[in-house]
């Protein structure tokens, strides 16, 4: 599992669940971008807007005026060495123009190359941003070269690479893909591409008593944002404290608890875990391996036994799998 | 038989069966995922199609089934990570050869002969005022560049090239004219992005310097000079600023005038020349600096230059003009927007 650390993202948990939260709700976070792959499938980008970008441009000028500065050190070491540091001498003036070319890449090719070779540069690297196409591709030499042609307009006010980038941030705050002017014209958007690392499930424990299910109706039905609400609070209560739990709890507990005709809840947080719990797996069973058409995957899960009085045992679904028992 | 219990729409299988069922697949489209695309031997290769079907089917079960958000996301960073890897921005056509290059450049010329002739227009009518006015009356440069720049090259041209240049001096110049050429040229191309304007008044302003700065030294009365020096290059220079601000006027007016497409559409749309256009206004003033700095200022006699200036103004004009005529089969279009 590869995980990379990003200082400046907010925790991981949350924010990857909020966004697969959105899945097929009304309209996705304004920061992301949906595409749709060939095969029809949904996935979504984050797009990095200005804050990101910014700070990343910041690192490359870094990178780009310590490199020019040392260049120019060598540069003045070597004519020093040669003891050609004089107006007349050829060597000398020959360095000079080295130096010269080498500041026009640095002006003009650096970002053009890095980005049409690895779709990055270094201090967008950092950051863990990378530029696409518009439509999730890894881009081209053309593309990479016309949206840093452009930076010239972008960065006016400035000379160099360093400026005010006033129509940049025009740009970004007018179309919905923080595109600036190069975006525009090279049909390119910068994405922070997520890599998260799967977790489990949420389990409850202790698992439910019987007293407990009693206490609540047969069928509990929670809406998909319900469910997303209550996973979120979950999974963040590890890192919150007892009481500021229960705080939090509190506040949805009277809904549910008048939805599901439920006298008297004694802890918040744990009336809100069954109820999620039974919720997120209604009517779902341990199916056996067989079910999976994976691409030749053997092997089966140990089956664990659900609640026995969700299902009545004579249901012809339920009965095979416990019956057959754990494939292998 | 319906199971009352479970919401329509819902997965029968719960999340655990599904995660531990398809965890093995996962991990391997992962480790896949994980080396460089260059890297991959021909098994990984034949795998990734399948795995990332499975995957890509599995993003969609898990979102409809309603499987926690975690896993969801999961899978849609893993979807993605494998679609950029699947996807990748080579088309079927392949790199384009050098010869395709040499073919395409003029045909891009000629497909916007009109933002062309504006921008030589725009040129090459301050460059007669400059040196027309400048001949009439000194002060009129002055007003344009700077005096002591004005005076250097005065005093440069009037010594003549007798001496020639040396290698040094000569790398130095290269240097120099690549730094700020290639910069100016580029600058004129980006500034057509403000509705085309940019491009007009930096070809404008360069216009009337040259001329101006032309003008005052032939005043001076090295006027013979000035023009063997500038005929090796001129060619080559001029007609690249000339492209550039051409292009930066195709860009300005797609962005002004983007005839029922979206600005962006009409952008992406002339997209593709204006990458040709400025890659080869780019080598045109690569080979002006070197021209310049090693053959402009050497110890050549002055016929020779004059020349040879001529020729190389003759051979650009026939390869704008009649470069990269012969048809050639026009290959499938580039998926995505047909940048190269």
């Amino acid at each position: 599992m590869v995980a990379v650390a990003r200082p400046l993202a907010p925790s991981n948990d949350s924010r990857s669940a909020t966004r697969g939260a959105r899945a097929h709700l009304d309209a996705p976070l304004d920061t992301d971008v949906a595409l749709e792959t060939p095969e029809h499938v949904v996935f979504r980008y984050r797009v990095a807007g200005p804050a990101l970008r910014t700070a990343a441009h910041l690192i490359d000028l870094l990178l780009l005026l310590t490199a020019s500065f040392l260049f120019g050190l060598i540069l003045v070491g070597i004519a020093l060495l040669l003891g050609i540091a004089h107006e007349d001498s050829e060597l000398g003036k020959a360095l000079i123009g080295v130096g010269l070319v080498f500041l026009f890449a640095v002006q003009w090719l650096y970002f053009a190359i890095c980005e049409s070779w690895k779709g990055t540069t270094p201090g967008k690297a950092v950051l863990g941003l990378r530029v696409v196409t518009k439509e999730g591709r890894p881009i081209g030499f053309g593309a990479a070269a016309l949206r840093n042609l452009l930076r010239a307009v972008d960065m006016f006010p400035g000379v160099f690479v360093v400026g005010l980038y006033l129509p940049a941030f025009v740009a970004m705050a007018i179309t919905g893909r923080f595109q600036r002017l190069g975006d525009l014209l090279a049909g390119t958007m910068v994405v922070v591409p997520e890599r998260t690392t799967n977790v489990q499930p949420l389990r409850l424990q202790p698992a439910i008593q019987p007293g407990e299910r009693a206490a609540l109706p047969e069928q509990i039905r929670l809406s998909p944002e319900e469910l997303r609400a209550l996973e979120l609070f979950l999974r963040r209560r590890g890192r919150l404290g007892v009481a500021r739990e229960q705080e939090l709890a509190r506040v949805l507990t009277p809904a549910f608890a008048a939805r599901f005709h439920v006298s008297q809840v004694v802890d918040p947080v744990r009336f809100l875990s069954v109820i999620y719990d039974i919720a997120s797996r209604a009517g779902r069973d341990e199916a056996p391996a067989q079910e999976f058409a994976g691409s030749g995957v053997a092997g089966g899960p140990v089956h664990s036994r659900p609640p026995a009085n969700l299902l009545t045992a004579a249901s012809p679904v339920t009965a095979g799998p416990e019956r057959q028992g754990p494939r292998s | 038989m319906s199971d009352l219990s479970r919401p329509r729409g819902l997965s029968a299988i719960s999340e655990q069966a599904f995660s531990a069922n398809r965890e093995a697949d996962w991990r391997a489209l992962e480790q896949l995922l994980f080396k460089p695309f260059s890297t991959w031997d021909v098994d990984a290769l034949a795998r990734l199609s399948p795995l990332y079907r499975d995957v890509s089917s599995d993003l969609s079960r898990a979102t409809t089934a309603g499987y926690s958000g975690q896993l969801v996301a999961y899978l849609e960073s893993l979807t993605a990570r494998a679609h950029a890897a699947m996807y990748a921005r080579k088309s079927i056509r392949g790199r384009r050869s050098w010869g395709e290059w040499f073919a395409l450049f003029p045909r891009a010329i000629r497909t916007h002969k009109w933002a062309m002739t504006i921008a030589f227009a725009l040129f090459f009518v301050p460059f007669a005022i400059g040196l027309f006015g400048s001949l009439h009356d000194s002060e009129f440069a002055i007003r344009v560049a700077p005096h002591e720049m004005l005076d250097n090259l005065a005093d440069a041209y009037t010594e003549g090239f007798s001496k020639g240049r040396a290698t040094g001096e000569g790398i130095a110049m290269a240097g120099y004219y690549v730094n700020n050429n290639v910069g100016i040229a580029l600058r004129c191309f980006a500034l057509g992005m403000v509705f085309g304007l940019g491009s007009a008044l930096y070809l404008v302003y360069n216009g009337l310097a040259t001329g101006a700065i032309m003008g005052y030294v032939a005043a001076k009365g090295a006027g013979g000079n000035i023009l063997t020096f500038v005929l090796g290059h001129s060619s080559f220079e001029l007609g690249a600023i000339i492209i550039a601000g051409g292009a930066g006027l195709v860009m300005g007016w797609s962005f002004v005038s983007p005839k029922g497409k979206s600005r962006a559409a009409a952008l992406r749309a002339v997209a593709p020349d204006l990458v040709v256009l400025i890659v080869g206004a780019a080598v045109m003033l690569f080979c002006a600096a070197a021209i310049e700095a090693f053959w402009s200022a050497s110890a050549v006699p002055d016929t020779v230059k004059r020349v040879v200036g001529g020729a190389f103004f003759l051979a650009l004009v026939v390869y704008v003009v009649f470069g990269g005529r012969r048809q050639r089969p026009a290959g499938p279009p580039s998926p995505g927007t047909g940048l190269p």
